[in-house]
């Protein structure tokens, strides 16, 4: 059963310079338990939409349209109140920048016991308790003392545990992590997404991973949707999209990832890259969003924008080239 | 934390020395002879040396200041040329009333100004924001004895919710003792509270962009919370800067406060203390207030470290 389903996302910014449609028509759903990746290059509108899910766009200037189906409740109907009920308790958000998103005058436990004060109604002591609890859950040692501490005093990836410590204190349905390995060193990150997934089987939350980085989207993700321009261009089963990728940008992006020890072994070709840059959103876009950077790109393209179509099993790609059904490995 | 204090008071010891040697040395920098005007108009050139060694003006300058000084380490600020009575005596009798009145100025203005500055932050560029920061603008402008008269005009005067002027000491009750000081605190504390309110408003506009508050709204924390707890003691450290050193401000304004007010505080006897030209007691309150100002800024730099734990001296 789906647990949240978007329709039509549409979340648009007025600038001075005219309308930025940052998400342009988006929709998707997310089963239960279901881990789904957002991937696209920088200004996709990949963290405006994990934004919007949250309710967290400045309105003024933002604007979001559409809906956003939550355990069958629509998030933009709700009431400022219940929408904060909803943030941190059933649904919340892990952060790319460990660094400046705790904040540096609380201690860590206060930080922690808030979201379980707020929608637990536990006490000090109980949600200090709980506090200590998930701190040893993330993996940080001596969390006795950690809850005293303040974020300054720990380092990166301390920072990024205690980050998950709080977005998972209150078992919440949905985690949405945006880019939350994208600051760590490399050791870290595989520690990091290890001990997400491992939390979100212990606590059966769905996530929403947000990242341009497809190394950990091969690794823990279970769906893929592809965006471009503030819309989604195509998204499949991982395995399936990592196979056969059928939209000009999504194979362009796979294209662009170096493969490990490829100069050893005497392969080096030159990375791919996708020519060209992301259209302005604040111009209306007609045709194929992608058509400017499109080496296929045709009449058509320019003219008519290409809806989502069925390319494969639970497989969509916007594009009027894209074979049906090509390859049935 | 407690040798850091200590290390502290240490250092201000030349501080004070410096500002003992300026304060000092206004006796001999101001216009006119001191002898003369305490000898009178009627006085002989026999009477005006007569005081004049009485008073040991006629020693060397060194040996006057380092008997001074002498006599200040001992808790002896002098006599006061016009009264005769003991300077600390004097200032004694004085300080309650002006440290009422800075003392209730600062928390009104703390508790007024602080959430302004707040509100417009969050506000920003809505009418409340331009009304409050217009407010500021308004506060600004206008000189304390302007305020203090309107304030007693409609206050006092016309509908006579409040005393037009006068101090009661706290001992009587606590309400006769605050219904005195709100017309004149409400006065002095004009210019201090538009000064916080808008340095309040532009740290918290600051603190408001960063990513923690953006985690503190994905908690699901309310509005208050957030601007209250989350943000504001983030800002608290250009805040209470200004609170402090606008603690030098009250000290100025005090003087005018209290004689448009008619309060018998160090304000008043600054006043009288000058146009007698009754050097002692200038130096006492010049001395004090500076001692004050010190001790000040000592209190301001440990609150950074109770606000923000990357602070540690």
């Amino acid at each position: 059963m789906a647990l949240l389903e978007v329709e039509n996302l549409q979340t648009h910014f007025r600038t001075p310079s005219g309308i930025n449609r940052a998400v342009d028509g988006v929709s998707f759903h997310v089963n239960e338990g279901e881990t789904l990746a957002i991937v696209g290059e920088s200004g996709c509108g990949k963290s405006v939409t994990s934004m919007s899910l949250m309710r967290l766009i400045p309105e003024p200037p933002g604007r979001i349209a559409g809906s956003i189906r939550f355990a069958g409740k629509d998030l933009l109907k709700l009431s400022d109140r219940e929408m904060r009920a909803i943030r941190g308790n059933d649904i919340s958000m892990i952060f790319q920048e460990p660094m400046t998103s705790l904040n540096p005058v609380l201690t860590v436990g206060r930080q922690i016991r808030e979201t379980l004060m707020i929608h637990q109604g536990l006490d000090k002591q109980a949600a200090e308790a709980h506090a200590i609890e998930m701190l040893t859950l993330v993996g940080i040692p001596e969390p006795k003392r950690r809850v005293r501490e303040f974020p300054h005093q720990l380092s990166g990836g301390m920072r990024q545990r205690v980050m998950i410590a709080i977005a998972l204190a209150c078992s919440p349905k949905l985690l949405i992590a945006d880019e939350p390995t994208t600051a760590l060193d490399v050791t870290i990150q595989a520690q990091i997404l290890k001990l997400m997934l491992d939390l979100k089987r212990r606590v059966g939350a769905a996530i929403i991973l947000i990242t341009h980085d497809l190394g950990v989207v091969a690794e823990i993700a279970e769906r893929v949707m592809v965006m471009y321009a503030g819309r989604k261009v195509e998204e499949a089963p991982v395995a399936e999209l990592f196979r056969s990728p059928r939209h000009p940008y999504t194979q362009g992006l796979l294209g662009a990832v170096p493969k490990l020890g490829s100069s050893l072994a005497g392969t080096t070709t030159r990375l791919a890259e996708i020519p060209g840059q992301v259209p302005d959103l604040r111009k209306p876009i007609t045709g194929c969003v992608f058509a400017g950077r499109c080496a296929l790109a045709t009449d058509l393209c320019r003219q008519y924008a290409p809806g989502l179509e069925e390319k494969g099993p639970r497989h969509v790609a916007a594009c009027h080239y894209a074979a049906k059904g090509a390859v049935a490995a | 934390m407690l040798s850091y204090i200590l290390r502290r008071m240490v250092a201000t010891l030349p501080v004070m020395a410096i500002v003992a040697l300026f304060v000092f040395s206004l006796l001999y920098i101001a216009p006119g002879d001191p002898a003369v005007v305490i000898a009178g108009d009627q006085a002989s050139p026999e009477d005006v040396e007569r005081i004049r060694q009485s008073l040991g003006l006629d020693r060397p300058f060194l040996i006057q200041f380092g008997s001074w000084v002498w006599r200040i380490l001992h808790g002896d600020l002098g006599t006061s040329i016009f009264t005769n009575l003991p300077v600390s005596t004097m200032i004694g009798q004085r300080l309650g009333p002006t440290l009422s009145l800075m003392i209730v100025t600062l928390l009104l203005t703390i508790v007024v100004a602080v959430p302004l500055g707040v509100v417009a932050a969050w506000k920003a560029g809505s009418f409340i924001d331009r009304a409050i920061m217009g407010f500021a603008v308004f506060g600004f402008s206008l000189p304390v004895f302007v305020v203090g008269y309107m304030l007693a005009y409609i206050f006092a005067l016309e509908l006579e919710w409040l005393p037009v002027q006068g101090y009661t000491p706290m001992t009587e009750g606590l309400w006769p003792w605050l219904e005195n000081l709100i017309l004149p605190a409400i006065a002095l504390g004009c210019v201090y509270i538009a000064l916080v309110a808008r340095i309040t408003r532009a740290a918290m506009l600051e603190v408001l962009q960063q990513d923690y508050i953006r985690t503190a709204k994905a908690k699901g924390l309310g509005q208050g919370g957030i601007l209250f707890i989350h943000a504001l003691k983030n800002a608290a450290v250009p805040i209470v800067t200004v609170i402090g050193i606008g603690i030098a401000l009250l000290i100025g304004g005090a003087v005018v406060t209290e004689s448009v007010f008619a309060i018998p505080g160090l304000g008043r006897l600054t006043i009288d203390a000058i146009l007698r030209r009754d050097y002692p007691v200038i130096q006492g309150i010049v001395l004090l207030f500076s001692f004050v100002y010190v001790l000040v800024n000592l209190m301001i730099d440990i609150t950074y470290t109770l606000v923000d734990p990357r602070i540690r001296y």
